[in-house]
């Protein structure tokens, strides 16, 4: 009878304690190229149908609620700058030296013409807040051990995703995909880590790889060039006089 | 009417009470009247609301690459990437009989910040010069100046200016995301306000000259999205724009849709069919209270008549004698009625159409279906309801006959003469 007692309350909080894994690991890998703060070098691609660019950034982070992101290259574009403050984007543009803020209605407009949105910037931080994980998958693909986490928003959640797939490697917690769902349940684009290497003392997925699924043609992709973690950095660094002057 | 005794017969019978005849037919004219009055005001609601609605920013045709819409997509232009020869083209579509004017234009969303404010808008580039010919957003200027070719220059929306918190000569960033993936970003001056009473063109679009605002996205000269098109009469727009299309008025190889505003303002099409639709409700209820009151009239007369129809039928005339009789006076008041009712009504149409009512003092303007409509009922020409409202009113006469025709045939031709 003792027995059975443990056995009921083991199966009981066994799908709790699962959940409460599966939201480690996914604030885990989400924290990877972040660390309390971090300070890195960035090229960023940019392939479309009707152009194509590479950009230089220098990144600033401090946990989830700060970001500074200044471009270096190409000359047109160097000394344009974001600042994430919150929940607010605050844009710099040297050609008229003036600071401006991102209306919420544009969140969703593409951040310097890459596949990714302002609200990326915003959002992605509040992972953990916005959405319940699940584990969909546990198992060998491909001959490595991997976790399926299947992400659905909360219903009080303000988040634009339906859902969000994403595969870990359960032998070094390194992501190797994430897939993003509209609410109709239909793929919207795909990010792909590659390239795992210590950088920071650390092991991060250098690469990032994003490709809308609606123009498989197009893709942005992010590589790390040099990444440090904990400079500490304070949040009044993450100033808009900062922004103005380029950060360093 | 002198096609037959019965007819004949018909129309004297008329004669006998004129007193009688020409107020019976006064009230079916004054029918005839209303309805054709009020679906020429209909009309003319209509139409002032597709003139308006096409005639402030849109045009009643819009060319554009065929892949622009519906995502207006920064890169496609006319022509593709190399765009096309667009004086060429303007000039080609206004050799089209039947277009007034065509203005070529650019669009892209950005972003207009002042001070600490920064409100998303739709950039337009166009040419001020051409607008005047095919858009009401230079007319609209209510103060400053329209941007001058070639000067970072933008004429806004009083809202969007209230917003802003700006006044002409206030500088403005301007953003946006360019043509070779660069953000865009520079200044421009405010030159003048512009306000047309619709909220959406008021609040967020910003007008710049077409060669800065190609400039700032990183398009050449030669490349446009939209060429907005004016024709004289709006009902043409689908044939005109059929014809720009299949005549083939552009540069080869560069492939252009042309549509009419039937199709990128299906909403006006509908209120249109809406408002004819309408119209039959209140032909059935003004004809519907004609009825009764002509069938009490020819009751009476028939009535009046029943000796006259005793002796018919006692002389051997046939029933069907009798009801063609009073058919036929039926028929000789409508026509008499319609004769009077297109006296009445024709100047009154055209009076109302050069002087219509204003009832702008009682009411302000008013927008629906997103077109701005003035409170001024001019009336247009009903061509359809003109008539089938005739048809409608001697239908009307007829059937109304029908039950005093039936009971004149029922006199008992004995009782009636010896005056039982």
């Amino acid at each position: 009878m003792r027995h059975l007692c443990i056995a009921v309350l083991l199966a009981l909080a066994s799908p709790l304690h699962a959940q409460r894994t599966a939201r480690e690991i996914v604030d885990h890998v989400d924290r990877l190229l972040r660390g309390n703060s971090s300070r890195g070098e960035i090229t960023m691609e940019v392939v479309t149908a009707h152009w194509q660019r590479s950009m230089t950034l220098a990144v600033w982070s401090l946990g989830t609620e700060y970001a500074l992101i200044r471009i270096d290259a190409p000359p047109k574009d160097a000394g344009t700058a974001t600042l994430k403050s919150g929940t607010e984007i605050w844009n710099y543009l040297p050609r008229v030296d003036r600071v401006i803020k991102l209306p919420s209605s544009l969140m969703g407009q593409a951040w310097m013409g890459s596949h990714f949105t302002n609200d990326d910037l915003v959002k992605e931080s509040r992972i953990i807040e916005d959405y319940e994980i699940a584990i969909g998958f546990d198992g060998m693909r491909d001959g490595v051990r991997v976790w399926e986490f299947v992400l659905t928003p909360k219903p009080e959640a303000a988040v634009i995703w339906g859902r969000i797939t994403e595969e870990v490697r359960q032998d070094d917690m390194m992501p190797t995909w994430a897939r993003y769902y509209d609410e109709r349940g239909d793929l919207v684009r795909e990010i792909t880590f590659s390239e795992y290497q210590r950088m920071g003392g650390r092991l991060v997925p250098a690469v990032m790889t994003v490709v809308p699924t609606d123009k498989p043609n197009e893709r942005t992709v992010i590589r790390y060039v040099r990444l440090a973690f904990d400079v500490g950095l304070e949040p009044s660094f993450f100033s808009l006089r900062r922004l103005r002057s380029g950060a360093e | 009417m002198a096609a037959g005794p019965w007819w004949r017969i018909g129309w004297r019978n008329l004669g006998r009470n004129r007193r009688r005849t020409i107020l019976t037919a006064t009230g079916l004219a004054f029918g005839y009247w209303a309805v054709v009055v009020i679906a020429g005001m209909a009309d003319g609601i209509v139409a002032d609301m597709v003139r308006t609605a096409t005639g402030i920013l849109s045009g009643q045709i819009q060319a554009h690459a065929p892949a622009y819409l519906p995502d207006r997509t920064l890169y496609e232009t006319i022509g593709g990437n190399e765009g096309t020869d667009v004086p060429a083209l303007l000039a080609a579509i206004e050799r089209e009989p039947g277009v007034l004017g065509a203005a070529p234009r650019v669009y892209a969303g950005g972003l207009v910040s002042s001070g600490a404010t920064t409100v998303g808008v739709l950039l337009v580039g166009a040419d001020p010069a051409r607008e005047d010919s095919v858009s009401r957003l230079t007319a609209a200027l209510v103060e400053g100046h329209l941007p001058a070719p070639g000067t970072r220059e933008l004429l806004i929306g009083s809202e969007l200016a209230r917003q802003l918190n700006v006044r002409v000569g206030t500088e403005l960033v301007v953003v946006a995301p360019a043509a070779d993936g660069s953000l865009a970003n520079d200044l421009f001056t405010v030159a003048g306000l512009y306000r047309t009473g619709i909220a959406e063109l008021d609040g967020s679009y910003a007008v710049g000259p077409l060669d800065a605002i190609q400039a700032l996205l990183v398009l050449d000269p030669g490349r446009v999205h939209e060429i907005a098109i004016r024709i004289a009469d709006p009902w043409t727009a689908p044939a005109i724009a059929d014809s720009l299309g299949t005549r083939g008025v552009t540069p080869a190889g560069v492939p252009v849709a042309f549509r009419p505003w039937t199709t990128f303002r299906p909403e006006l099409v509908d209120y249109a069919n809406l408002s004819a639709g309408s119209m039959w409700i209140v032909v059935v209820i003004v004809f519907l209270m004609a009825i009764f009151g002509v069938a009490n009239t020819l009751l009476m007369t028939t009535f009046e008549r029943r000796r006259e129809f005793a002796l018919l039928l006692a002389l051997g005339a046939t029933p069907r004698g009798i009801v063609r009789a009073v058919l036929a006076e039926a028929a000789a008041l409508g026509i008499l009625s319609i004769v009077l009712g297109v006296v009445i009504t024709v100047p009154v149409l055209i009076w109302w159409h050069y002087d219509p009512i204003d009832l702008g003092r009682l009411f302000g303007d008013f927008t629906m279906a997103g077109a701005l409509v003035r409170p001024v009922l001019r009336t247009d020409y009903p061509v359809t309801m003109f008539f089938y409202a005739a048809g409608a009113l001697l239908l009307t006469a007829l059937l109304a006959a029908l039950y005093p025709a039936f009971r004149a045939t029922r006199v008992p031709p004995a009782d009636t003469l010896a005056g039982r």
